[in-house]
């Protein structure tokens, strides 16, 4: 792997670079945007089949939409619920308002369990509180248990992608770092032995570390369950063989009743990976006598997610799933992979949730990485209306720059004052159009189009050509018309 | 531990400042529920025959090896199984049937079973064993899924994810044709499950799925044909 590229990646949105910025890495690096199509490109083929064959899909949509956003209505009375039953049966439930307050309970919990080592299932929520670095710092080893996880943990690497996050990661770089921090000098490229590999590193870990971290798909608060769905088996592992286990869950996830699982599994895995059921879904409620862990902790985590609640356009980002079927089929994420986002949450679904979890203080720009297409809302199994959140963001951010104090000092503030003085009446906006028509003649290229703009111009033909105005408005050949003209 | 005490009045608070439409009592709550659209598919359509077919169809698409037996037929469709397996050392759940316990019968010899007791064996010993078999709770032919729900004899969870190879028997009137209908037939909400589709896999590298990482890298299903010949 390529280190000087991987340092760069920063996704922490309080540090990371404005999307246009932290873009340009990535959409010079042909390599990295050729094993991101070629992933995305499988997924898509095997998300439509699947999705095309299911009659009722639409049906399934709607319903998951009405139970989530029902759920999130009712979030209080259900987390209640929840917890009540997971302690009946005998589980310890606990509350984290923030990523660090979530840290130190994890911390805490691992202390009483005198545990120096830790496995973990895939979990984007403890990549949101940065968890592991956290342990790591305090005395922990952790173990990442996920395929890819492993191979972003051996390769400090970034995840860039929320079901398959080392999808950026071709098979000769698995290689690599597997030769490298595993010792096997005589490993080849082929995913099976490289799979193996990860099979045999892995087995003493699951057999001997007794303490254990997952997230979870889904809470069900009738019962007091926590779900969690997999393809590997490391879930099955870290959820049966340690002593105890501690699952870090974001407060949104609660459906109400088990039944409700009849319809989001058949969305997730169809969505999420192009198959009709994951490989394996585990579902445990509280402690079992004789089966799995015998101590059993739910942390539940707000960590800006009820001030997302509070706001009536935003709040559907929380009916969220991780499917990633967004991300799969976004024209911005397919040229820039997921580390240009500079969040655990890549494409159009972390466009909306990053800047929110972030208080609209960080990650604004965000919002504007999209084209506004829909294909994001169209595909999402819950019925997330993206760009309608993305553009109620915008209109956030450009509130907050129209309140800076600098703002005077900004050309294109002052630009968009002077514009919007002028278009203001009809006389000076063909004023305008005629003057337009004349400045812009001189960066006319013989072609029709305008490929390079000086000064504030030159953002928008940075990325794009511009065509050059045409010789009449619409107006004026509106007019011609009417006298006869053609 | 006082703070998570408080965190928990903390964030309760936000959610009820922030949820002002939501329902006042119990009675509201479940009738916002069962309000709630449900327009998709709840019953399958197709015939007894029809059905079974699509599960084992489903099962094989996943790789998973199928074998199907009339129920008068099943211990020696497992002494068969497990003879051709070119395994030895098998775990059963403590509720298997004695028949189902192969040992010298037939012409193998050296078969050897350890029956998960629980408290008796550990994972280790578990870890040593190269095959298990046990039966399952309810098969969903439209995904190919095998449901568990660990009772005595689908044993415990380790057991049926630790050894290589796993034979399953599954009867034919345990499978429904859509996941809706396992959902139904739950009169009670499991304490444990698991739902398998297929062995376990993987396509973190280049989507190209590989069989087999943590879980039993072999999946054989027996089914048992005791519906259709109820049927027939």
């Amino acid at each position: 792997m390529n280190h000087a590229a991987s340092e760069r990646v920063c996704l922490d949105p309080r540090f990371a670079s404005p999307f246009p910025q932290a873009a340009l890495p990535m959409l010079r690096n042909p390599q990295l945007r050729k094993n991101v199509g070629h992933a995305i490109d499988v997924i898509q083929a095997k998300r439509g089949k699947l999705v095309a064959e299911k009659t009722d899909w639409q049906e399934l949509r709607s319903a998951a939409s009405a139970i989530r956003t029902h759920a999130l209505e009712n979030l209080g009375a259900y987390l209640e619920q929840f917890e009540a039953r997971c302690t009946a049966a005998g589980g310890h439930v606990h509350w984290a308002a923030d990523a660090a307050e979530a840290r130190q309970i994890i911390l805490d919990l691992l202390h009483q369990e005198n545990a120096t080592e830790v496995i973990k299932i895939k979990t984007m929520t403890s990549a949101e509180i940065q968890l592991n670095p956290f342990l790591q710092a305090a005395g922990v080893s952790v173990f990442e248990t996920d395929l890819a996880e492993i191979i972003l943990q051996l390769g400090e690497g970034e995840p860039s992608h929320i079901v398959v996050p080392a999808l950026h990661i071709n098979r000769s770089q698995v290689r690599e770092i597997f030769a490298r921090t595993m010792g096997l000098k005589d490993l080849s490229d082929d995913p099976k032995e490289l799979t193996n590999a990860a099979r045999t590193y892995l087995r003493q870990k699951f057999l001997t570390v007794p303490t254990a971290i997952s997230g979870a798909n889904f809470l069900i608060a009738e019962t007091g369950t926590v779900a969690v769905v997999e393809s590997e088996g490391n879930g099955r592992m870290c959820l049966t063989l340690p002593r105890t286990m501690i699952s870090l869950v974001g407060i949104e996830k609660v459906l109400p009743r088990f039944q409700d699982l009849e319809i989001m599994l058949q969305l997730l895995a169809r969505s999420a990976t192009g198959e009709r059921m994951n490989p394996y879904t585990s579902l445990w409620s509280g402690v079992t006598p004789g089966d799995g862990p015998q101590k059993f902790h739910v942390v539940l985590l707000d960590n800006g997610r009820s001030s997302i609640l509070a706001k009536a356009k935003e709040r559907q980002t929380l009916k969220c799933i991780r499917c990633a079927a967004c991300m799969n089929i976004c024209p911005v994420y397919r040229q820039t992979g997921g580390h240009a986002y500079g969040s655990v949450y890549p494409g159009p679904i972390g466009a909306i949730l990053t800047p929110q979890l972030m208080q609209m203080k960080h990650a604004q720009s965000l919002p504007y990485a999209s084209s506004l297409c829909g294909a994001c809302y169209e595909v999402c199994p819950v019925k997330i209306n993206i760009p309608e959140v993305l553009l109620e963001l915008r209109s956030q951010v450009v509130n907050q720059e129209r309140r800076q104090a600098g703002r005077f000092f900004d050309l294109m503030y002052l630009g968009l004052r002077i514009a919007n003085l002028i278009f203001a009446t009809a006389w000076g906006f063909h004023a305008a159009q005629r003057m337009g028509r004349i400045g812009l003649r001189f960066f006319t290229r013989k072609d029709g189009w305008i490929h390079a703009l000086p000064s504030l111009g030159a953002k928008w033909t940075q990325t794009r050509d511009l065509r050059g105005l045409p010789k009449q408005t619409f107006h004026q050949w509106w007019a011609t018309r009417a006298k006869g003209g053609k | 531990m006082k703070q998570p005490v408080t965190a928990r009045q903390l964030t309760l608070d936000r959610i009820r400042a922030a949820t002002p439409s939501a329902a006042k009592d119990a009675s509201q709550l479940a009738e916002a529920y069962a309000a709630l659209p449900r327009a998709y598919i709840r019953r399958g359509a197709l015939s007894a025959q029809a059905r079974i077919e699509l599960m084992i169809q489903r099962l094989r698409e996943y790789d998973a090896e199928v074998v199907e037996c009339a129920p008068a037929e099943l211990a020696n469709t497992i002494t068969t199984q497990l003879a051709t397996s070119g395994r030895h050392l098998f775990v059963a759940p403590p509720g298997t049937p004695n028949e189902w316990l192969v040992t010298s019968a037939w012409k193998i010899t050296g078969l050897e079973w350890t029956i998960d007791h629980g408290l008796a064996i550990d994972e280790h010993e578990i870890e040593k064993a190269e095959g298990v078999v046990t039966a399952a709770t309810c098969g969903i032919a439209d995904s190919g899924t095998i449901v568990l729900h660990h009772s005595a004899i689908e044993g415990r969870r380790v057991l049926t994810l630790l050894p290589d190879y796993y034979l399953c028997i599954l009867r034919a009137s345990q499978v429904v044709e859509t996941l809706p209908e396992y959902f139904s037939r739950c009169q009670q909400p499991p304490v444990l499950a698991t739902y398998i589709s297929g062995p376990s896999a993987t396509a973190d590298i280049e989507m190209t799925r590989i069989k087999g990482v943590h879980g039993p890298r072999i999946l054989v299903v027996i089914v048992v044909r005791d519906e259709v010949e109820n049927i027939n």
